[in-house]
């Protein structure tokens, strides 16, 4: 475990000042790549327009961080602590309707993004973390952790493995202390849910979580509820079968929503899961700079799993123009690529995702997945067995 | 899937192996020439492409560098679907990534069996746990194209690459193939040249 003032602190105190780099019009002109630290310390290459926008983004950051503390200062600390939406059938009809304006303000605000600083906090509250972890003994997370130390499964070779392969350069996860932090949060992990034991990406997810936590046990509790209950079960699991099912009812989506994207894509033979894949078992965090990331798991944590296809249609949504003149797969890849790496503002992303995309309610999702389920269960169960023939031929 | 226009071709190739048996790195050498210590882990797959200057034409390459973890293995058909050549890669120091290269090829033999396929290894002096030789008959005996390359040195990483190019099927036929490193099966090659009519 590591101690409250630690590099990680240091390191990603948003609100420091990082020099601003105003570029000279020279430099402009030359369209010159810089490198630079982003908001939770990776190192992003982008040219100079880039860091323009991410520096304009630290600034919106401070002024939501403002939003907050004036309503905190109207409503008093910890307001938004209580709220969930659909809460509150003991209480008065005065409180009800102030619990329900507080839902309403809350999740617009959440939609505008949760300032660094206070992130840990209403993660945790909100997406259920605090409720999971309040139904065990505190030393929970301590026990597990100390009963596991030095035990060696396939998993946690596994995790051994992907260490330094997660995130490497970043200056405080690509360090010992960092590594051994990481590493007990996945292994202590695989030995709650050995179904899902180690699956390659959570390292990713779970080395995000530790950034914004700042504390294991936090992070741990985090992932906890995000594979128990956020997510669609079974995403990480044996043949990744959830995650399937959320492949197919997402091609389902773009149909519906982005019927030229989906014809033109198809024309091309271009299997849309090539790429979404990564997308739904990293929450993005491969793909897009971390703060907008992170914009992205705000809303995941407060309204749920189908925050992700919101965002992956936008993504698609955004580039239709372009998308619909690619002729080949790998320009196609070439469009999505540039546009998530670039994606420095969240603004941008989150905009397109709710206003245009038209929100989908979690029951809708829901129904879609059982209606997927039986094929994806059929057409794995298939595979299965003529891997098992082949088996049997060659004997 | 190769494609002809004029004298470029483009082939879809796949790279399938174990988690941590070097396809990333392999790529990487042969696309960016680095070798770096720890890259990434790979998630579902990533794309690349590069082109190779091969006698007759210029072989644009779209590669699929998949993930390597067992549970990753539903979703590989989906990346070598329609590809014109696989590698097939596995750690020289570890047999459980050798295994794991056998299974891989059986897989492909019976669901795309016509593809050029490539058995590959990594790490050149590691401590040697998978024996050359054995690795050699197998291929031979199952008619791939074996080459040992180590994506630090870069040694052989381009050939792998280029062997491969120079064994598509083209509409006209390709240069007399001698100077041919290591063997195919002539079956396999014949059929492998009927695979983008
Ligand atoms: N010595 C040596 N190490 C290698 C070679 N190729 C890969 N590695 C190492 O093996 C580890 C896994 O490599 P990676 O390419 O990520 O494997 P992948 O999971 O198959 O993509 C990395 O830490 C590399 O440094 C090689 O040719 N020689
Ligand atoms: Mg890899």
């Amino acid at each position: 475990m590591y101690g409250t003032k630690s590099k990680i602190d240091l390191a990603f105190e948003y609100q420091s000042q990082i020099p601003v780099l105003r570029p000279s019009i020279h430099s402009r002109r030359a369209n010159l790549t810089v490198k630079f630290q982003d908001l939770y310390g990776f190192t992003v290459e982008g040219n100079v327009d880039d860091v323009n926008v991410l520096n304009d983004v630290r600034e919106k950051v401070r002024q939501q961080g403002r939003v907050w503390w004036a309503l905190e200062a109207s409503k008093g600390a910890n307001w938004y602590l209580h709220t969930t939406i659909g809460q509150g059938s003991a209480l008065t009809s005065s409180l009800k309707f102030s619990a329900l304006a507080n839902a309403i303000t809350l999740k617009k605000l959440i939609k505008k993004g949760i300032p660094p600083v206070l992130r840990p906090k209403v993660w945790f509250s909100l997406s259920g973390a605090a409720k999971k972890k309040s139904t065990v003994p505190d030393s929970y997370y301590d026990d597990l952790t100390k009963a596991v130390e030095g035990k060696v499964t396939p998993a946690t070779r596994q995790i051994d493995h992907d260490l330094p392969r997660t995130f490497p350069g970043h200056p405080w996860l690509d360090t010992p202390e960092g590594h051994a932090a990481l590493r007990r949060v996945l292994v202590a992990y695989s030995f709650r849910d050995s179904d899902v034991g180690y699956c390659q990406g959570l390292n990713y997810v779970a080395a995000l979580l530790l950034l914004v936590m700042k504390t294991e046990e936090d992070a741990f509790w985090m992932l906890a509820v995000l594979l128990e209950n956020v997510l669609v079960s079974d995403c990480y699991t044996n043949n990744l079968s959830g995650c399937h099912v959320e492949q197919r009812v997402f091609k389902d989506l773009l149909a519906k929503k982005c019927p030229r994207i989906a014809t033109h894509l198809e024309a091309l033979e271009f299997d849309v899961s090539l790429v979404t894949t990564e997308w739904f078992l990293c929450l993005f965090s491969k793909s897009l700079p971390s703060e907008t990331t992170l914009r992205v798991w705000d809303v995941i944590f407060f309204e749920g799993a189908k925050v992700i296809f919101n965002v992956a249609l936008a993504i698609f949504k955004m580039k239709e123009d372009q998308l619909l003149l690619t002729h080949h797969v790998g320009e196609v890849i070439n469009v999505l690529q540039m546009t998530t790496h670039h994606l420095f503002d969240p603004d941008d992303l989150l905009t397109v995702a709710f206003d245009q995309i038209g929100s989908m309610t979690t029951n809708t999702i829901s129904k879609q997945r059982k209606k997927q389920e039986p094929e994806v269960m059929k057409e794995l169960d298939q595979r299965i067995r003529k891997l098992n023939s082949l088996k049997a031929d060659n004997k | 899937m190769a494609t002809i226009g004029h004298n470029n071709l483009n082939a879809k190739l796949v790279l399938l192996g174990d988690m941590g048996a070097g396809k990333s790195s392999l790529v990487l050498r042969f696309v960016k020439g680095q070798f770096l210590e720890f890259q990434e882990s790979t998630i579902g797959a990533a794309f690349f492409s590069q082109t190779l200057a091969v006698n007759d034409a210029t072989v644009k390459f779209e590669i699929w560098d998949t993930a390597g973890q067992e549970r990753y293995h539903s979703l590989a058909p989906m990346y070598y679907r329609g590809a014109a050549a696989a590698i097939i890669v596995y750690d020289i120091t570890s047999s459980d990534s050798f295994s794991r290269a056998k299974k891989w090829v059986q897989e492909l033999q019976k669901q795309v069996f016509e593809r050029n396929m490539n058995l590959s290894n990594t790490r050149i002096g590691g401590g040697w746990g998978v024996e050359f030789k054995e690795a050699r008959v197998y291929a031979e005996e199952n008619g791939l194209f074996f080459m040992e390359t180590s994506a630090k040195s870069a040694a052989n990483v381009n050939d792998v690459f280029y062997e491969i190019a120079k064994r598509l099927p083209r509409a006209q036929p390709a240069q007399n193939p001698t100077g041919m490193v290591l063997v195919d099966r002539p079956a396999e090659g014949s059929r492998a040249a009927s695979c983008c009519s």
